[in-house]
């Protein structure tokens, strides 16, 4: 069993490798075909040729691309991200400033919305068929088509600039406490809860009514459990497998994919570090960026696989 | 008194010179030094003034940076020889006097002494000598190679003594302080040794210092005690960077900053219309222009250019893009800023049937199918949709190519850029406080910047003498000439050149800027 265990464990460790592998070349090769070169972008579309063919050398960025992306991998086994091209310093301390950050709107938004939308599933299922099913549904649904740009600029609008109750920055002053950091990132993270809402709710729902219309339940429904220890111990665990699939595959979106977000709110999240990077093509942010939040992914459906493997009846039996 | 001097008084005297043109020549041949602001007219000193920039896109190191958010950086704590004022009037900072000889082909610089740079150094001719040659050094990648191409090589700035340097030009330039100026946003001046570590400590001679600057997040500046001039107003200054244009809209709607460097009109027209934000409006160069190939297809006949430029309704645009702030293009780089623009030349103006006419005499009088490549930058895509519209009236069907400015720039050499390769295109050029860099490099035979595919060998001679007068007048005359051989040939369309704006809260006072994203904070108060 236990061999077994490390071999699975293994397997994945490859794979896993394998794809972040994978990831940074296609990365890189895409980068390779975008127009324009690293000294352009750094000095600007109307800079002399001969100070961007000078600005190339100095970077190495007038190297063969497989040369390149070999001194690339070569710092990277070495444990080192490389330098960026564009701000001319180590790449490692701005992606773990940045994946900090974004991590800490992840969480906070997570924190928001998996307690509200798992509720507002579970409440619809249980009045399937109701005004309360199609209220969730629907106004989930009509959530999750508004853009995060509007949702946001309107957020802000209304919380921080007529009712002021909350900060339109996500930016604190040096030296602000835990409560302070958390505030600020209230305003933020709801668009985000919008945008999420809808989507983990109707699944949580739909998996609560399957839960619901199940053998299982109606076998311990009629074996005379109460209403609530039947929801609570059979219903609710077997309904939250899918979504707690759903939320894994929403952590790399949350750490990669803010970029509106991040640019409306000023936060130096990981999303719009990528998206800089791409623009200037500034590879080595780029690689580093990427392969972060790939790796994020990755480590959020093993945690995933790992909550289901915990949660499903069946893979305790198969334990036992 | 030189003869240029007595020449320009003469002028003055004679009336055929207005009293800002006065200042603004009087100043670029180092006839008059601008007075420093008198104390009382200073507001109260101590304030914290907050600021929303731009994101610099790079490490801030004069010598590359291009790009808004680092040039707001460079000068805070650095200094240029000469400022270039927003009325284009220059002012002595590090230099407290200049002069060219006969032809304006040498410009001796007299430097201010007993200033020191934050690091300890003292400025000397050997800083400028420095800065000057690594600027114009091919070898050092430096970005403002380009503007100094022609004008300055390595080797040129001499050093006459501790407080003197010489400038020898590679050909008679009249409008030469403004290229060591603020104009030219990476010349500030560092020491001599400079090694490649301006980020690390921001060290300049300017009336802050650096408290902090942490990349992609701002930047906090203190005032300089031991500054050479009147000490700044602001105790400190706290920049915050921003991706976008709409937060800072936002953070300054919410009292969170004080100022917005520049602010464009698209997105900021509530900010406009706020009785409670100021804007500070400065009339600048900035334009665009819409190159037509000149070489190749139906717009190789310049009746056919000529039309399409008839076909404009440059005041709509100007109010629809600009709600009016900005001033109309008559199709040459001389901008109604420039004192040498020459005025009498009539305005190009909206006229359908001669367009047609045109079209008709160039033997297309149904028209014909092209393309407009261009990029998507600020109001520009807008701008093309309207050209496109425009075109149609006369049976120029135009399809858009919209690219990522990227793309469109390509390696910005013939064959490898959309820019230089389209049969029509829009480009963005910023502002300068003189013409010479783009009367060059675009329309010059063999020009680098040349995307019309543009030869005339009398205005290559026009451009020449032109860059060589150092008088108003003869400047204007041949601004004249330049500016009527390009209505007739019309390799390029220049619709408007629009306004540089910027935004401060209520309470701010004594914010300075330029045409091209610099802000001066050294007067800033709070009210």
């Amino acid at each position: 069993m236990r061999a077994a265990t490390l071999h699975a464990i293994g397997q994945r460790g490859a794979l896993s490798a394998l794809t972040l592998a994978l990831l940074s070349m296609v990365v890189f090769a895409g980068g390779q075909v975008l127009p324009g070169d690293v000294g352009r972008s750094i000095l600007g579309p109307l800079a002399d040729a001969r100070a961007v063919a000078v600005l190339n050398h100095q970077l190495g960025t007038d190297a063969p691309p497989l040369l390149m992306y070999a001194r690339w991998v070569g710092h990277l086994l070495r444990g080192d991200m490389g330098m960026s091209y564009a701000y001319r310093s180590p790449v490692a301390p701005f992606i773990l400033h940045a994946l900090g950050k974004s991590l800490a709107l992840a969480g906070m938004t997570l924190a928001i919305v998996i307690p509200l939308s798992i509720g507002a599933g579970v409440w619809a299922a249980l009045h399937h068929g109701r005004w309360q099913d199609r209220l969730v549904s629907l106004g989930g649904l009509s959530l999750t088509v508004v853009p995060e740009f509007v949702s946001g600029i309107l957020l802000v609008l209304v919380f921080g600039v007529w009712l002021r109750v909350l900060p339109t920055s996500a930016n604190t002053r040096a030296g602000a406490g835990m409560w302070q950091e958390a505030r600020h990132l209230i305003l933020p993270a709801l668009p985000l809860v919008l945008v999420l809402f809808g989507y983990i709710s109707r699944i949580a729902r739909a998996g609560m009514v399957d839960a619901l219309e199940a053998d299982y339940t109606r076998t311990a429904m009629l074996k005379g459990l109460p209403r609530r220890m039947v929801i609570w111990r059979h219903v609710l665990r077997n309904a939250l497998l899918p979504t707690i699939t759903v939320i894994a595959a929403q952590t790399s979106y949350l750490l990669g994919g803010l970029v509106v977000v991040e640019t409306l709110f000023r936060y130096q999240g990981i999303g719009s570090l990528i998206l800089t990077a791409a623009r200037g093509k500034d590879y080595p942010m780029l690689e580093a960026g990427i392969l972060t939040v790939g790796t994020a992914y990755i480590l959020s459906a093993v945690l995933a696989d790992v909550l289901v493997g915990l949660l499903d009846p069946r893979s305790q039996a198969g334990a036992r | 008194m030189t003869s240029q001097a007595r020449h320009l008084v003469g002028e003055l005297r004679a009336g055929r010179l207005g009293r800002r043109a006065f200042l603004q020549h009087a100043a670029r041949i180092g006839l008059l030094t601008a007075a420093p602001v008198p104390a009382a007219a200073r507001g109260r000193p101590g304030a914290t003034i907050r600021v929303a920039s731009n994101v610099p896109a790079g490490a801030i190191e004069p010598l590359t940076v291009s790009e808004i958010g680092g040039l707001a950086m460079l000068c805070q704590t650095g200094e240029f020889l000469v400022v270039a004022g927003s009325d284009l009037v220059l002012r002595p900072s590090l230099a407290v006097s200049w002069q060219p000889n006969a032809d304006s082909s040498v410009w001796t610089f007299r430097l201010r002494p007993s200033v020191r740079f934050h690091g300890g150094q003292a400025f000397d001719a050997a800083c400028v000598v420095a800065t000057m040659d690594r600027l114009s050094d091919p070898k050092q990648g430096s970005n403002a190679l380009s503007v100094l191409r022609g004008v300055l090589s390595p080797g040129g700035t001499k050093r006459i003594d501790d407080l003197t340097v010489r400038f020898e030009l590679d050909a008679p330039n009249g409008n030469f302080p403004f290229y060591v100026s603020s104009d030219n946003y990476n010349a500030i001046i560092l020491p001599a040794d400079y090694a490649g570590d301006f980020e690390t400590n921001f060290n300049g001679t300017g009336p802050f210092r650096l408290e902090r600057y942490t990349a992609k997040v701002g930047a906090n500046f203190v005032r300089n005690e031991a500054y050479w001039g009147l000490p700044a107003l602001p105790a400190r200054t706290e920049f915050s960077f921003f991706g976008d244009q709409q937060p800072q809209v936002l953070a300054l709607e919410d009292d969170q900053v004080d100022v917005i460097v520049q602010i464009a009109v698209q997105g900021a027209q509530g900010l406009l219309r706020d009785p409670d934000v100021r804007i500070i409006d400065i009339p600048a160069a900035t334009h665009r222009q819409m190159h037509l190939r000149c070489d190749d297809g139906p717009l190789a006949d310049k009746r056919v250019r000529q039309a399409i430029a008839l076909s404009l309704d440059r005041p709509g645009l100007v109010h629809g893009l600009f709600q009016g702030r900005a001033e109309l293009g008559n199709d040459s780089p001389f901008a109604p800023i420039y004192p040498s623009t020459d005025r009498s030349v009539p305005q190009r103006a909206r006229d359908i049937p001669r367009a047609r006419a045109l079209m008709q005499a160039a033997g297309y009088p149904n028209g014909f199918e092209t393309t407009l490549t261009t990029e998507r930058s600020q109001e520009i895509p807008l701008l093309a949709v309207l050209v496109q519209n425009a075109c149609a009236q006369i049976g120029v069907r135009v399809a858009l190519t919209i690219e990522d400015i990227a793309a469109y720039y390509g390696t910005a050499q013939p064959g490898r850029s959309d820019w230089l390769d389209s049969p029509m295109g829009i480009t963005d050029y910023g502002h300068r406080g003189v013409p010479n860099v783009t009367l060059a490099a675009p329309y010059l035979s063999g020009g680098a910047w040349n995307a019309a595919h543009f030869r005339n060998a009398t205005y290559d001679r026009l451009v020449a003498s032109f860059n060589a007068a150092t008088e108003l007048p003869a400047q204007r005359a041949l601004a004249g000439d330049i500016e009527r051989l390009l209505l007739d040939e019309t390799p390029v369309i220049i619709p408007y050149f629009y306004d540089y704006l910027c935004a401060t809260g209520p309470t701010v006072t004594g914010v300075a800027v330029s045409g091209i994203s610099q802000i001066f904070l050294q007067d800033a108060a709070l009210s």
